[in-house]
C-alpha cells in the first residue's frame, strides 16, 4: 500500500491479483448482479490507484481497508444508480479458493474479527438479524421495516438500540 | 404493528453523530441523509474518524461473504483508465515548468480550503472562486483547462431562483448551492446528471434546500462529469425517486461549463 500510495502500478496490479476474489465477492453480494459488481470492482482499484495516500497503516490492515472500502463503493452504487439490487443467493456465488501467495494477507486480524462477533452475538437474535442483513445485503431501514412488517420507527429505534450496545461493547474492548 | 413513526418512543437513543457514522457505516443511510453524511465526512474530522472506526470494526464481517473471480476484463478495463489518466497526466506536464504543478496543487488546496469552512461562508468562498479574477495562479491555459472547476447553473421557472453546481475535477468533490430553495414538506427535488455520451442519467441524490452542501462523488459519476454534461432536476417524494418508478416531471435543467 504504502508503494501505491506513491504511484506505482505493478503494486496495483500486485494487489488486484491478490485481493480481487474477496473484493469481487463483496461487490457482488451487496449488488446480486455479475456486471454491476464488475463495474464496482472497476471503481474499487481506480480509486485506490487516485487515493491510496488515504490509507493509513495505523489505523487498519490493509485488506480490512479494502474491504470496507469496496463494501462501501458498492453501497454508494447500490443507493446512487438506485441499482436493483439485493444479496446474491448463495449458490450464485460460488464459494472459491483463494490460491494467490498473499492469502495470508486476505485474513482481516482474527482477534479483531472474534470481538465483532462476540459483540454482535451479545445481542438480541432478532436486533442482530437486521444489523446482520444492512450489512450482508446492503438494506436499508425502509426495506428492512418492511421484510419485518413493523413501523419504520420501530426499526429504526431497534437498530439504533443495537448499534449503540454494539458501541459500547467494542469500546470496553479497546479499554481492555 | 398499526402504530403511526412518530408514537413509536425512541427508547432514549440519541441520534448523535456517532450513531449517523454508525448507521452510515452498515449502510442504512439513503437519499437526503446519505448526502448529509458524505457531506459531513469531508468537513468533519470527528465524524470521519468514527465513521472509519465503524468501518474497521465492521470489516472482519466481510471474510463471511464468499469470494467470486471477476472476469478477466475487469483489470483489462482498470489498466486502460490508468493508462488515459496517466497520458491526461503526462502531456500537459512535459513541457510545463514545475511551477504549474505548484499551482495547480494550489488550486487543489484552495478547494480542500473551501470545502472545510462551514455552509455559509463556502457560499461566499465559492462566489470568490468561481467568480473572481484569479490573480494569483498565473498558469498557462493548458493547465487551467486541466485542474478548472466545472460549475453549472440550473435555473429553477421564472422565480429567479437557481441552484449552483460546482465540480473540481481532481478532488471528485462537488458543491451544491440552494441557496433561498425552500423546502415544501411534500416533495423533494433529485439532481441527476445526464452523461453527455448519451449513457445512463446517474443520480446525484436530492437536494437540500436553502444549503451549501458538499459531497464527494463515486468514480461511477465523475467518470461522466465532463464538459457539456447536463444536469437535470426532477420533483419526487420525500426521500427521492422510489426504486421501480419512474422519475418524477422535470422542474429545470442546466449544464456543465468549465470557468
Amino acid at each position: 500500500m504504502v508503494r501505491l500510495a506513491q504511484g506505482d502500478q505493478s503494486a496495483l496490479e500486485e494487489i488486484y491479483r491478490a485481493t480481487r476474489v474477496k473484493l469481487f465477492g463483496i461487490c457482488l453480494r451487496i449488488l446480486g448482479d455479475r456486471k454491476e459488481a464488475e463495474d464496482a470492482l472497476q471503481d474499487v482499484y481506480i480509486n485506490l490507484w487516485q487515493r491510496a495516500d488515504r490509507y493509513d497503516p495505523a489505523r487498519a490492515s490493509p485488506i480490512a481497508w479494502l474491504a470496507a472500502f469496496a463494501r462501501n463503493r458498492a453501497i454508494d452504487r447500490l443507493r446512487t444508480g438506485k441499482v436493483r439490487g439485493g444479496a446474491v443467493p448463495v449458490e450464485e456465488a460460488a464459494p472459491l479458493a483463494d490460491e494467490t501467495p498473499l492469502a495470508d494477507m486476505l485474513l482481516v486480524d482474527a482477534q479483531q474479527a472474534a470481538q465483532i462477533h462476540k459483540c454482535l452475538g451479545a445481542l438480541d437474535d432478532r436486533t442482530q438479524g437486521h444489523i446482520r442483513a444492512a450489512f450482508f445485503e446492503g438494506k436499508t431501514y425502509a426495506q428492512l421495516a418492511e421484510a419485518a412488517d413493523v413501523p419504520l420507527g420501530t426499526m429504526k429505534s431497534w437498530i439504533r438500540r443495537g448499534l449503540q450496545r454494539l458501541r459500547a461493547c467494542l469500546e470496553a474492548s479497546e479499554a481492555a | 404493528m398499526s402504530a403511526p413513526e412518530d408514537t413509536v418512543p425512541e427508547d432514549g437513543v440519541t441520534r448523535d453523530d456517532p450513531m449517523i457514522a454508525a448507521e452510515w457505516a452498515l449502510g442504512l443511510l439513503e437519499g437526503e441523509e446519505l448526502l448529509a453524511a458524505r457531506g459531513k465526512y469531508t468537513t468533519d474530522p470527528a465524524f470521519a474518524w468514527r465513521k472509519e472506526w465503524w468501518d474497521d470494526w465492521f470489516a472482519p464481517l466481510t471474510d463471511a461473504m464468499p469470494g467470486a473471480e471477476p472476469s478477466g476484463h475487469v483489470w483489462v478495463g482498470i489498466a486502460a483508465r490508468l493508462a488515459a489518466q496517466q497520458a491526461d497526466v503526462a502531456a500537459p506536464a512535459s513541457d510545463a515548468p514545475a511551477s504549474n504543478v505548484v499551482a495547480l496543487e494550489a488550486r487543489v488546496r484552495r478547494w480542500q480550503w473551501v470545502a472545510g469552512l462551514s455552509s455559509a461562508a463556502a457560499a461566499v468562498a465559492l462566489a470568490w472562486l468561481a467568480l473572481a479574477p484569479d490573480s494569483t495562479v498565473q498558469a498557462p491555459p493548458t493547465q487551467i483547462a486541466a485542474a478548472a472547476p466545472m460549475v453549472a447553473t440550473v435555473p429553477i421557472g421564472e422565480t429567479g431562483l437557481r441552484l449552483d453546481v460546482t465540480y473540481i475535477p481532481e478532488s471528485e468533490k462537488m458543491l451544491v448551492a440552494a441557496i433561498g430553495l425552500t423546502a415544501d414538506g411534500v416533495h423533494d427535488h433529485e439532481l441527476w446528471l445526464v452523461p453527455a455520451d448519451g449513457s445512463d442519467v446517474q443520480s446525484l441524490g436530492v437536494v437540500a434546500p436553502g444549503t451549501v452542501r458538499a459531497m464527494t462523488l463515486p468514480a461511477a459519476v465523475t467518470a461522466k462529469l465532463g464538459d457539456g454534461a447536463g444536469l437535470v432536476l426532477t420533483r419526487e417524494p420525500i426521500g427521492g425517486k422510489p426504486d421501480g418508478v419512474d422519475a418524477g416531471p422535470v422542474v429545470a435543467k442546466g449544464a456543465f461549463t468549465r470557468v
